[in-house]
């Protein structure tokens, strides 16, 4: 069993590979211009927000509360990859539920001054826990999935690493 | 796109609010961190504890020559890539005498391929290099059959022995005859600037090494001691044909460097600082042209090129992709 992320999840909806070099420590490229932007969003917005929560292998962007509800929210550069972000942000809703924390989520796309409520239903706990298990199975792999191109290697920080 | 600083003047290097500052009697220089990827310090440079702690924040890697232009050292920041992983592939295939044999002849034929590459360009313009390339040719068919290490070296050895003396004739300038490869301290010109461009070419493989997730002290083909770094030795031999010897042959055919550039010192010949400086800029000139990648269908830098070898490697360790070294094609 792997200790499932945050990034795990979101990885595995768009690249299984992905989600097998990241289980394994090997991170992308830290110089690809998108990481650097990812890296910068983070620091630049939401500056009066608490940032950084983090507990167990859980780190959240931001924390607010609105109306006695606890609003997690997860930043990120685009909605290009919305649904694996959606579940990125319902794993950490579907933590602090376990935690005995109901809260809920907002997906945060600063760049497009847009945002997306996530609430964490018995649907969505479903398609999770049928992830966790796909993680599981694929970060067991012995050497990691072969690479295949797709659209999202084009801005992708592992690039090289899979085709040089 | 992150550069690499050079400072040949002496003066002090500073933590100043949020980058790096420079200042000396001529005048003061701020340098923006987040643009730079790693410092090479040739000149007199004083730094402090609280500027170590920047650089190893920011990430960055910073190489020390002497007065000489001998390498010194390097501060190498902690580890910012973990990958508990990559490091234990990497030691079982230094443990393991038939993998890390794999890996060290892969080295040691891909450097020769490149030499030879080198040979034919000019055996193309007409050069009389054909036994020479024959010989080198002859040698590494050898390397598979080698039975240790110690041998491949010599293999190595043997070959690098006969691409030399074909110097003489790529050059044709008697000011800098080969005559014989001596290191610490290089006894004639061409010795000189074949160490200070290999120091130079080692100290950018560790830099590249630094951003992946490999040991820099766990090397192959250089035998692993774990007090110096290694593996950029061994990467180094692939690019040395490629980078620093036509840079050589770039500075020396165009009379950029000429034996006037060199000083008589106590530890034999010195290249003058002008001189060192026109080096590192060819070599930078080099490291920042891009040409058609073939197998990744687009254009890469001769430094980024480096990296993609890295990545190769670790490929090959975590067991999904033999690795073949970097061959040049033109």
């Amino acid at each position: 069993m792997v200790a499932i992320t945050g990034t795990l999840v979101q990885s595995y909806n768009i690249c299984k590979r992905q989600t097998w070099l990241m289980a394994h420590q090997i991170v992308p490229d830290q110089d690809h211009p998108y990481i650097e932007i990812g890296r910068l969003l983070d620091e630049e917005t939401y500056s009066r927000d608490k940032k950084k929560i983090s507990f167990e292998n859980v780190v959240i962007d931001i924390i607010r509360s609105d109306e006695g509800d606890i609003v997690v929210g997860e930043v990120k550069k685009s909605s290009k990859a919305q649904e694996s972000a959606r579940l990125q942000l319902a794993f950490y809703l579907y933590k602090l539920k376990q935690n005995g924390i109901d809260a809920k989520g907002l997906l945060l796309f600063p760049e497009e001054r847009r945002r997306m409520p996530v609430e964490l239903d018995s649907d969505l706990e479903q398609e999770l826990e049928h992830i966790f298990k796909g993680i599981n199975l694929v970060v067991s792999m012995s050497v990691p999935p072969p690479p295949q191109k797709i659209g999202y290697c084009k801005n992708c920080g592992y690039r090289e690493f899979c085709w040089a | 796109m992150k550069k690499a600083i050079y400072i040949f003047s002496s003066g002090e290097l500073k933590r100043k609010d949020n980058t790096i500052y420079f200042e000396n009697e001529e005048g003061q220089k701020f340098i923006p961190v987040e643009n730079t990827s790693e410092i090479y310090i040739f000149g007199e440079v004083d730094v402090n504890k609280r500027f170590l702690e920047f650089l190893a924040q920011a990430e960055i890697i910073m190489h020390f020559f002497n007065h000489y232009g001998y390498y010194v050292g390097t501060f190498y920041p902690r580890e910012h890539l973990n990958s508990g992983y990559m490091i234990l592939k990497q030691v079982e295939h230094y443990l393991d005498f038939e993998k890390r044999f794999n890996i060290a002849s892969e080295f040691v034929s891909g450097a020769s391929k490149n030499m030879r590459q080198v040979l034919k360009y000019y055996i193309n313009r007409g050069k009389d290099l054909g036994a020479v390339e024959e010989n080198i040719k002859a040698l590494e068919e050898r390397v598979g059959n080698c039975k240790d290490i110690d041998e491949l070296m010599a293999i190595e050895g043997n070959i690098r022995e006969h691409y030399y003396k074909a110097f003489d004739l790529i050059l044709g300038k008697a000011d800098f005859a080969f005559e014989q490869r001596t290191k610490r301290p290089p006894k004639n010109y061409l010795n000189t600037l074949i160490s200070f461009g290999n120091s130079l070419l080692y100290t950018i493989v560790l830099s590249e090494i630094y951003k992946t997730h490999l040991d820099p002290r766990i090397g192959f083909l250089h035998t692993t001691n774990f007090r110096r770094f290694t593996l950029n030795l061994d990467i180094a031999e692939i690019f040395k044909p490629i980078i620093v010897d036509r840079v050589i042959f770039t500075v020396v055919g165009k009379n950029m460097i000429t034996k006037d550039d060199f000083e008589k010192g106590m530890e034999g010949l010195i290249l003058k600082e002008k001189a060192q400086k026109v080096f590192v800029e060819e070599m930078e000139n080099k490291l920042k042209t891009t040409f058609n990648h073939r197998h990744l269908g687009r254009n890469v830098s001769y430094r980024r090129l480096i990296r993609l070898e890295l990545y190769k490697l670790e490929k090959h360790l975590i067991g999904e992709e033999e690795y073949k070294a970097f061959v040049m094609y033109w």
